[in-house]
């Protein structure tokens, strides 16, 4: 028997193969993402660092902002165990439909194509994997990672304006990075918050995050910034804080802000949103658009202004 | 992952893939020298890992559809099957029964030279307390920091310094009026990037030669 060697030695000797190929499987993987994405113009990512600020209902109405002076937009889901975007826009109860080419998104009102956790649950049930989940809090990141990964790589999009993401909420949460891992051609991330005082502390961490993982941050955006009376139409504060202050501290853009509105959240809820130009709530995100746009164009501005 | 026969100084190729239990995985290799073989068996939890990654285990004979993983790893999918059997018009890796590893990119991934900077042992187990997908992104911040600086050896100190680098920035008045010409709002994002382009240039002081610079680089840009 041949005298056994030392196993260093042993593979300096030996040629190393992918024989399994799954570099190149990954790498398959990261290039139907990088070939899809590239038809999109704009991608922009709304997270916010506490839950329940409204997230959602400004990333649907910022689509609405967008779509409605004639962009071609998409809004991307991935809030994968709490998805609410298609009871917003009525798409409640559709579903992708798969072909040669991807997984066509349903189309919500003016045109924009969605994409969520939603198409693919039946009615009512919660996300429930295969894995093991009661086992493995490692696995189930892993598993969503790649979920977020299909959901960039096979929804056929076609070509965009503006791509614009709903995060699930958390400061610190792993999706931001894996956004940004897979997206190095991200434009940035637009953050939502509330003006109270807890929210406000909060939104800081959200900022330091998306800078810390190589997000742009475009802007801040207080929604909830006050509430209007029903009957004398006067506007009165729902908190005490000022988010406009976090975004001079953080030398963050201030998007604007959106005033709590009951027609709004009722529209919403009924998967009706409001398109009408004249409702004071989508002039709101007409001139948050028109800023978003601006920030996003900020090199120009640059060559012309300076 | 590859297995090598220490009798023969190769390594063993993948003969076959069974499924001994529900969720579980095993893995037949053979040296092609001497003809010896053994089963590696998997865990379900060690097959969904693998699984989670979207890589087919010996190699992809198929094209993935759309969405396969997510819809494939739902305990409950509403999906119409119907149209799931159609083709997709994706890349795929790899031929019919090629491959023998799915860990492979962990020992290519080893291979890789070893970097010219030194990391002191603190400094990795920082590192290591980072998520995976910031880490090279850290990682290179802190050696362009490192570099920058002259330092050699990358401790717990010097990826502080490298964060705080950012900040010490000085504006010349004539320069800092410029900068008003640029609506508020987004007047901190066109200081950073100013501030970027000094610090690329190794200046600690913004001036209006600088200004001039970046306001020609963002008209070429025909943005």
């Amino acid at each position: 028997m041949a005298e056994e060697r030392d196993l260093k030695q042993v593979l300096s000797r030996i040629k190393y193969t992918d024989d399994a190929k799954v570099q190149e499987q990954i790498v398959d993987q990261l290039l139907q993402v990088k070939t899809r994405m590239g038809r999109i113009k704009r991608k922009i990512l709304v997270m916010s660092g506490k839950g329940g600020v409204g997230k959602s209902m400004v990333t649907v109405n910022l689509a609405l902002a967008f779509a409605r002076v004639g962009h071609t937009v998409g809004l991307l889901d991935i809030d994968l165990n709490g998805p609410c975007v298609p009871a917003m826009l009525g798409l409640k109860g559709q579903r992708f439909t798969l072909t040669g080419d991807g997984a066509l998104p349903p189309v919500g009102p003016l045109g924009i194509k969605v994409a969520s956790m939603e198409f693919l649950l039946q009615p009512d049930a919660p996300v429930r994997w295969k894995g093991p989940m009661e086992l493995s809090p490692v696995w189930l990141g892993l598993q969503e990672m790649s979920v977020i990964r299909e959901f960039l790589a096979d929804i056929a999009w076609g070509e965009l304006d503006y791509l614009f993401t709903d995060l699930p909420p958390g400061a610190a949460a792993d999706k931001p990075p894996v956004m940004a891992g897979y997206l190095p051609e991200l434009d940035g991330a637009v953050i939502v918050t509330i003006p109270s005082e807890v929210a406000t502390q909060v939104v800081k961490k959200s900022i330091s995050y998306a800078r810390d993982v190589g997000i742009k941050v475009l802007g801040l955006i207080e929604n909830m910034s006050g509430t209007v009376c029903q009957r004398c139409g006067a506007e009165e504060p729902l908190f005490s804080g000022d988010a406009e202050r976090i975004a001079r501290d953080m030398d963050v853009p201030f998007l604007g802000r959106v005033p709590f509105d009951r027609a709004l959240g009722g529209a919403a809820d009924r998967g009706e949103p409001l398109l009408d130009p004249d409702q004071p709530s989508v002039r709101h995100f007409a001139q948050i658009a028109e800023r978003l746009t601006q920030a996003l164009e900020f090199k120009k501005m640059m060559a012309s202004l300076l | 992952m590859k297995f090598v026969c220490r009798k023969c100084e190769t390594f063993m190729l993948f003969e076959k893939l069974e499924s001994p239990a529900e969720a579980s995985l095993g893995i037949t290799f053979e040296c092609p020298e001497c003809g010896a073989r053994f089963s590696m068996v998997t865990n379900p939890g060690e097959t969904s890992m693998v699984q989670a990654l979207g890589v087919k285990l010996g190699g992809r004979t198929a094209p993935a559809g759309p969405m396969e993983l997510t819809r494939e790893t739902l305990k409950e999918p509403n999906v119409d099957e119907a149209v799931t059997a159609q083709g997709s018009g994706k890349s795929a890796s790899g031929g019919a029964g090629g491959g023998s590893c799915p860990f492979s990119s962990m020992i290519s991934g080893m291979q890789q030279p070893a970097r010219q900077l030194e990391w002191s042992r603190e400094a990795l187990e920082r590192m290591e307390k980072v998520p995976s997908f910031v880490k090279p992104m850290l990682q290179t911040s802190v050696e362009a920091y490192a570099k920058k600086n002259g330092i050699t050896l990358i401790t717990p100190a010097v990826m502080e310094a490298s964060k705080h680098a950012e900040t010490d920035m000085a504006w010349a008045p004539e320069a800092e009026q410029r900068l008003d010409n640029i609506p508020s709002f987004v007047r901190p994002m066109a200081r950073k990037e100013i501030e970027r382009m000094a610090r690329d240039r190794g200046l600690t002081t913004v001036t209006t030669a600088l200004m001039d610079e970046a306001k020609e680089k963002f008209m070429s840009m025909g943005i």
